[in-house]
């Protein structure tokens, strides 16, 4: 308790609070948020540290300004103001210094919102939304609540063998983010593929103002953000302002997530591992090696295999080729195309290290439907001990309890052999779930995510199976 | 509430470096990795003096060029074992630590001989690994054999003397080893790793071999070489209910398996015996293999062995007679490599091995050891004066 409240006179504590700003790109809803639940400050660097760009380094000047400041009014009080009371007085300044800061250093932080930063945006997003409204590609969007980016990968890659394909590079799927990759557009591309990032109610419909796109992809909706969304109406309603901006141009929907699909609308293509459109998929395989399928209709017969791993990315495959041959593109550049989508960094990606060791690494997945999808292919594999690595889920607001329990349940059913849960507000609700199944593995628990990192070489041997599921930044530790 | 384990390690021993690389790998860096106890290594230096300190619970400490001038600083620590180990340092800013569970990972003398595990016993707490009785039978080559060969477990023809035998009439057991089939090998009987152990082909190079040998310790084994060698050797776990490693066979470099390539060669980090130069499962007949695991299990109820413990094994390959060489109470780095390739990781042997000490302990705890008895009133009485 006591050092606790001693971590917040730390000399690394205003470089904390910039670096939580910073994780938290500079949201200041999110840096409170995370201010307030936090009790010790002394370890606030975990994952990441702070990085010295020019906004950071000008925030950290100005928080170390207001601390000195503060004690320089305290000096000068006891200086100057005669009475007993001008050392409770200083006293108080010293003391409330640290919380002075914290909510102090948010002040500046919106001054130079309102003043530099968001007339910049303005007109860079204006600049960007004039060269798209102008530019002949044919324009995707997509927006979900998960499989964002590896629909937005699968579809450059598949695209790309027939036509010149470009998209945002990493997750940039806001407004700023897209507006900066367009400023990199020769205007030759053929297909711009765009995420349409939602973090808050309106941020679709904003986004497809500035892309307008000419064709849509929802790949599902679920709890993600939820916490921010308050209902998962409000997340339906915010996802599907790209079908309602689309109109009667062809909208793709992920029929394998419920909500997606009830809410799809008469003319929308819902895609699954069954079916995509008037093509029949039969013969689903997958293994650590990749997934194969074939896509029927009409006699016509198209074998597809791919390197990303699981049954659940058949759907998105499958949708991704239709696309392209709607596109003009040939069977053959189809099937190249698939062919050559990779699992993609963070997401389901297999290492095979040098003691033999096979690593999954999940991390970026944090949405329940990705969760089961990962389960469900850890639970196809055969003939090898699995471990299953978590923190949980965050921002999953009043499920939190009922999702995790699930996630729980799920790996009883799947018999994980070994599940290892990260030490926090979340986890002990997949143990319960564990229980309620008649889990018969070993729970491993641990302090801190990269304790167990450290410890995996000396849990595993050759075989084995780690699956890393989602990874919590500073400001959810 | 964590348990707090120490970790006991270095020695009065020729394996004193060897027992600092088994307690860190994989021993302390396994403990630290699970996050489960509080980590306390005791080190015993060169000299018998005892030392604790949490910076030794990385192997870099005993890397340091200036590590015996550090040494040197440390406050050197008192073990008290009155109801419970405790690891004490004196002074004014004096220090009491609890010790819960003890894991001696000491090679050789004054360690694995049996010797600390009798002081772990007066302390009366779990320790990990092999009991007094079967320690200090392991500890010697000679008395090993002759509990296996009472029980029909096959040995090879040996000879045996101590330091005044030979130095009284060195020229009669000079005639038994010649009855012995050459070449012969001759052992100190209480060395590990290998130390001084000489493969004597003629005449002239036993009375060497054998004067290298007393150097090391005071009672020597000659015995027979198997020829057409097939070495093997077998890690075990368990106290009841037994789990076998996969059988490994080193392949020597040089005639037999010796120190160096045991801990030296190949791996860069030292780490113990590596499979560069060992087969894991070696590659024999499975007739063979089922004749060493079982002679294994025999060999390791035979001496009473608890926790973990490695049989040695020679095996003619013409005859195919398989015979138990000897008995490591404490493998370096518990070959934890070997049992790896049998699909149990470092944190999930040391796991085992303290669970087992646990259960052994608990057992012994049923056992009654003391009585009440009304002999002291009846001392002094006539009876007794007569």
């Amino acid at each position: 308790m006591i050092k606790n409240w001693l971590s917040r006179y730390n000399l690394h504590y205003p470089r904390s609070l910039v670096y939580m700003l910073q994780a938290s790109e500079y949201n200041i809803f999110d840096y409170l948020a995370w201010y307030h639940k936090t009790q010790n400050f002394s370890r606030v660097e975990r994952r990441k540290q702070f990085v010295k760009t020019a906004k950071g380094l000008l925030l950290l000047v100005i928080a170390w300004t207001i601390l000195f400041f503060l004690i320089g009014t305290a000096i000068f009080i006891l200086w100057t103001v005669t009475g007993s009371l001008k050392y409770i007085l200083s006293f108080l300044i010293v003391l409330f210094s640290p919380y002075l800061l914290a909510y102090g250093i948010v002040i500046p932080l919106l001054v130079i919102r309102v003043i530099i930063q968001l007339p910049i945006e303005c007109l860079i997003i204006s600049k960007a939304k004039q060269k798209l409204k102008t530019h002949t590609a044919v324009k995707i969007g997509i927006a979900g609540s998960f499989g964002k980016t590896t629909m937005r990968e699968i579809l450059k890659t598949v695209l790309s063998e027939g036509k010149k394909v470009a998209a945002p590079p990493h997750s940039y799927n806001t407004l700023l983010g897209i507006s900066q990759f367009v400023k990199t557009l020769k205007g030759d591309e053929e297909i711009l593929v765009f995420e349409l990032g939602e973090y808050y109610p309106d941020d679709v419909r904003k986004l497809c103002d500035l892309v307008q796109p000419s064709m849509g992809v929802i790949t599902g909706v679920n709890e993600a953000h939820l916490q921010k969304f308050k209902s998962l109406e409000r997340t339906v309603k915010t996802i599907y302002e790209l079908a309602d901006y689309l109109g009667d141009r062809p909208v793709y929907v992920n029929g394998e997530n419920e909500l997606a699909r009830k809410n799809a609308r008469s003319g929308h293509v819902v895609y699954d591992r069954g079916r995509v459109g008037n093509w029949k998929i039969n013969n689903p395989k997958t293994d650590l090696t990749g997934t194969s399928f074939m896509m029927t209709k009409n006699g016509t017969k198209l074998e597809l295999k791919s390197a990303l791993l699981g049954l659940h990315q058949i759907g998105p495959l499958a949708a991704a080729a239709e696309i392209a041959l709607n596109l003009g593109l040939s069977f053959d550049q189809v099937k190249d195309g698939i062919s050559k989508t990779m699992p993609f960094d963070h997401r389901l990606e297999p290492k095979t290290d040098n003691a033999g060791v096979i690593t999954l690494d999940d991390s970026y997945n944090g949405n329940p439907d990705g969760v089961s999808a990962v389960i469900a292919f850890l639970a196809s594999l055969k003939d090898c001990r699995r471990f299953y690595v978590t923190p949980g889920l965050v921002e999953m607001g009043l499920q939190t309890e009922d999702i995790h329990k699930q996630i729980g349940k799920q790996l009883a059913r799947a018999s994980i052999e070994k599940v290892i849960l990260i030490r926090n507000s979340v986890t002990s609700y997949i143990e319960e779930g564990l229980k309620e199944e008649g889990y018969k593995g070993e729970v491993i628990w641990f302090d801190d995510a990269l304790a167990a990192f450290a410890a995996l070489p000396l849990l595993t041997v050759k075989g084995d199976v780690v699956l890393l599921q989602n990874d919590w930044p500073d400001q959810y530790q | 509430m964590k348990k707090t384990i120490a970790v006991i390690f270095g020695g009065r021993s020729a394996e004193h470096d060897v027992s600092i690389i088994t307690a860190h790998t994989p021993i302390i860096q396994s403990l630290l990795a699970m996050g489960q106890f509080d980590v306390w290594p005791i080190y015993i230096a060169k000299d018998g003096s005892w030392y604790s300190d949490q910076a030794m619970n990385d192997l870099a400490y005993f890397k340091q060029d200036n590590f015996q001038s550090n040494l040197a600083r440390q406050k050197k620590a008192q073990i008290l074992f009155d109801n419970g180990l405790k690891i004490i340092w004196p002074g004014i800013r004096s220090k009491t630590i609890q010790v819960d569970i003890a894991f001696p990972a000491m090679h050789g003398t004054f360690g694995e001989d049996g010797s600390l595990m009798g002081l772990l016993r007066m302390a009366g707490i779990p320790f990990v690994g092999c009991d007094l009785f079967a320690s200090t039978v392991a500890m010697d080559k000679v008395l090993t054999k002759q509990v296996l060969a009472a029980e029909s477990i096959p040995v090879v023809p040996y000879v045996w003397f101590t330091k005044n035998d030979w130095e009284m009439n060195g020229s009669i057991w000079i005639e038994k080893i010649a009855k012995l089939t050459w070449p012969v090998f001759v052992k100190p009987v209480h060395l590990g790793s290998s130390i001084a152990i000489a493969k004597v082909k003629q005449n002239s190079e036993l009375k060497n071999a054998i004067e290298v040998a007393f150097h090391y310790d005071d009672k020597v084994l000659v015995e027979e070489s198997v020829e057409n060698l097939i070495e093997v050797t077998l890690p075990i776990m368990g106290n009841e209910e037994l789990r076998l490693a996969s059988i490994e066979r080193p392949l020597n470099k040089t005639e037999f398996f010796d120190f160096s390539d045991k801990y030296l060669s190949g791996n860069k980090k030292g780490d113990g015996a590596n499979s560069q130069y060992s087969e894991i499962p070696a590659n024999i007949d499975k007739e063979l293999a089922k004749q060493v695991e079982d002679f294994g299990k025999r060999t390791y109820r035979t001496l009473g062995c608890s926790g973990i413990a490695r049989i040695d094994f020679l095996i003619d390959g013409a005859s195919k007679r398989v015979y138990v060489n000897e008995v490591n109470t404490l493998p370096g780095s518990l070959y934890h490599h070997n049992w790896k390739k049998a699909g149990v990781s470092g944190i999930e042997l040391i796991s085992k091995l303290i669970s087992l000490a646990e259960e052994r302990f608990d057992s012994q705890q049923k056992t009654t050891y003391v009585f009440d008895s009304e002999i002291l009133k009846k001392a002094g009485g006539q009876k007794m004066v007569e």
